[in-house]
């Protein structure tokens, strides 16, 4: 049983994914929104709304370029990793307000520019003067703090990570224009380089230039477009209370994300539990994240994430489909962007041999440092 | 062994920095807590949480803890000064209940240590600055001769 969904998401597009495009983020970014809108069956000129998920590029750049009249401006206003979902939110308060229409939401990311994704912490002036003197610096060596203290709270050896990043490939196998291709065998995840123990590449998600967004607009407007709606029927927003600054090193319980509060308040709001989900994408820029939210929105028990994987329950004809596009591991590390483009493929019943069959109930779940966003989406019935 | 230690210059143009690296200089620890409740208040923040007012007093600590948890880095992700591998810990401090110090774990035992283990204060000189490094309890005492 679903709660009555006022809004869904009508259209979706991505551009292709690589290292070092020969597009800017700009371009890239105004490519996946032409493309959503397409998608959706509308022209930009019907689009009269836009959710911005980093402010870079600028929404002002990206309607001037396709001819966009914006009634409504709004970004995210959560931490990255959460914000691709917290906009779907947004545009949500906005369609419902009557504030536009059709709002498109993008994110475009050129993560392997000089830097990474590793500058913006640089930034921080309590990590330049306590944290990256003793050479605590980069998402890898955050997370694999937490692993590390994980293994040891749960018993778990270094090679039982090795199923979360082999269900990753074998999804991405089955996934056009997915970034990383390439098997990854049990052998393969052993000779996978140390990063920072106990995690290796394996365990890292890609980088990736690339752009994606989608369209949302009210439940009986989408009725009347080509593409069977995705109804947005329960979402749940959450913040931890830590700082960006100390949220890696100093949360008192050590393993505890916003999933564990967001999550509950997504099943709630759609009127279901966690049993009802019949696939989910999960934000994984790690192995250690992905298990770790799995936990908390009560998709595995606790301690067993790492267990559940390589058992086979996340991957192709598993109990439990997780991430069917390969994930951030495998498919492009678009945040949390293209984990909602996936669950919308999967509930139009589009994606040819990874297609989970019946699947009607979709959670989408992303972390962004200290905020945590949870999303369910649904095919009209 | 070739022990590797990071050598990136601390941040320290700000009072909420200053003490903690002027304590390092003279090769102590110390953390700030709230004068009135003692609760150690660790990254220093603009207000304090425990709810009173004013400035926070910096504690010299003995500088023995407990590895937390520790992570060995064998990539470079520093700007500059980062040549790996080298390990992270993170240490709680005996004396200051409730933080996590994020340094690193030298000599003997370094490359390989284990949650739980003691360690106590042994710092490293850089070109730079002092770093409040950390070596297992009960390993040999090679502060005075470490450099980067």
């Amino acid at each position: 049983m679903t709660a009555a969904a006022s809004v869904a998401i009508v259209g979706i597009g991505e551009t292709e994914f690589v290292r070092r495009s020969d597009h800017s983020v700009g371009e890239l970014a105004v490519a996946a929104v032409r493309a959503a809108i397409a998608d959706a069956g509308l022209t930009p000129g019907q689009v009269d709304g836009i959710v911005s998920v980093y402010g870079d590029p600028a929404p002002d750049d990206i309607t001037s370029s396709i001819g966009m009249l914006r009634r409504f401006t709004g970004t995210a206003g959560y931490v990255p990793g959460a914000a691709a979902l917290s906009a779907a939110v947004t545009a949500k308060l906005a369609i419902d307000a009557g504030l536009a229409d059709y709002v498109v939401i993008y994110m475009a990311y050129g993560a392997s520019r000089p830097g990474g994704p590793y500058t913006f912490h640089a930034k921080d002036p309590i990590k330049a003067s306590y944290e990256m003197p003793f050479g605590f610096y980069g998402q890898p060596v955050y997370f694999a703090a937490w692993q590390q203290r994980y293994c040891h709270d749960y018993n778990v050896k270094p090679d039982e990570l090795a199923g979360v990043s082999m269900a990753a490939r074998k999804w991405a196998q089955l996934t056009p224009g997915a970034q990383e291709t390439r098997p990854l065998t049990f052998e393969d995840y052993l000779a996978s380089p140390m990063i920072s123990t106990p995690l290796r590449k394996a365990d890292c998600c890609l980088l990736t230039d690339g752009a994606a967004a989608y369209v949302m607009t009210s439940a009986d407007r989408a009725r009347d477009l080509p593409n069977a709606p995705v109804l947005l029927t329960g979402y749940g927003l959450a913040s931890m209370d830590t700082t960006m600054h100390n949220i890696f090193t100093q949360k008192q319980d050590f393993l505890e994300l916003g999933s564990r509060l967001s999550g509950p308040r997504a099943y709630a709001s759609a009127g279901i539990t966690p049993a009802d989900v019949d696939v989910a994408m999960v934000y994984d820029c790690f192995s250690t994240s992905l298990v770790l939210q799995m936990e908390d929105l009560g998709l595995c028990p606790r301690g067993e994430g790492f267990a559940f994987a390589n058992e086979g329950h996340t991957s192709p004809g598993g109990s439990l489909p997780v991430n069917t596009h390969g994930g951030h591991l495998a498919y492009a590390y678009l945040p949390g962007v293209v984990h909602i483009a996936e669950a919308v493929k999967q509930l139009r019943g589009v994606r040819a041999a990874a297609q989970v069959s019946g699947a009607e109930v979709a959670l989408v779940s992303a972390l962004g440092g200290n905020d945590h966003a949870s999303l369910v989406l649904t095919k009209d019935r | 062994m070739t022990e590797h230690v990071p050598e990136f210059a601390p941040y320290t143009d700000d009072p909420l920095y200053a003490p903690f690296w002027a304590a390092a200089e003279a090769g102590r620890v110390a953390l700030p807590a709230c004068p009135d409740c003692g609760v150690f208040q660790w990254y220093p923040l603009p207000g304090r949480p425990c709810g009173h007012q004013g400035p926070l007093e910096w504690r010299d600590l003995p500088g023995t803890g407990t590895i937390f948890t520790f992570t060995r880095v064998e990539r470079a992700f520093l700007p500059s000064g980062g040549e790996p591998p080298y390990t992270v810990v993170f240490v709680e401090l005996d004396g200051a209940p409730g933080p996590r110090l994020v340094s690193v774990l030298v000599g003997d035992g370094s490359a390989a240590p284990a949650i739980g283990d003691r360690v106590r204060l042994s710092p490293t000189r850089t070109a730079t600055h002092t770093l409040p490094t950390f070596a297992l309890a009960g390993s040999p005492d090679t502060s005075a001769a470490r450099t980067t």
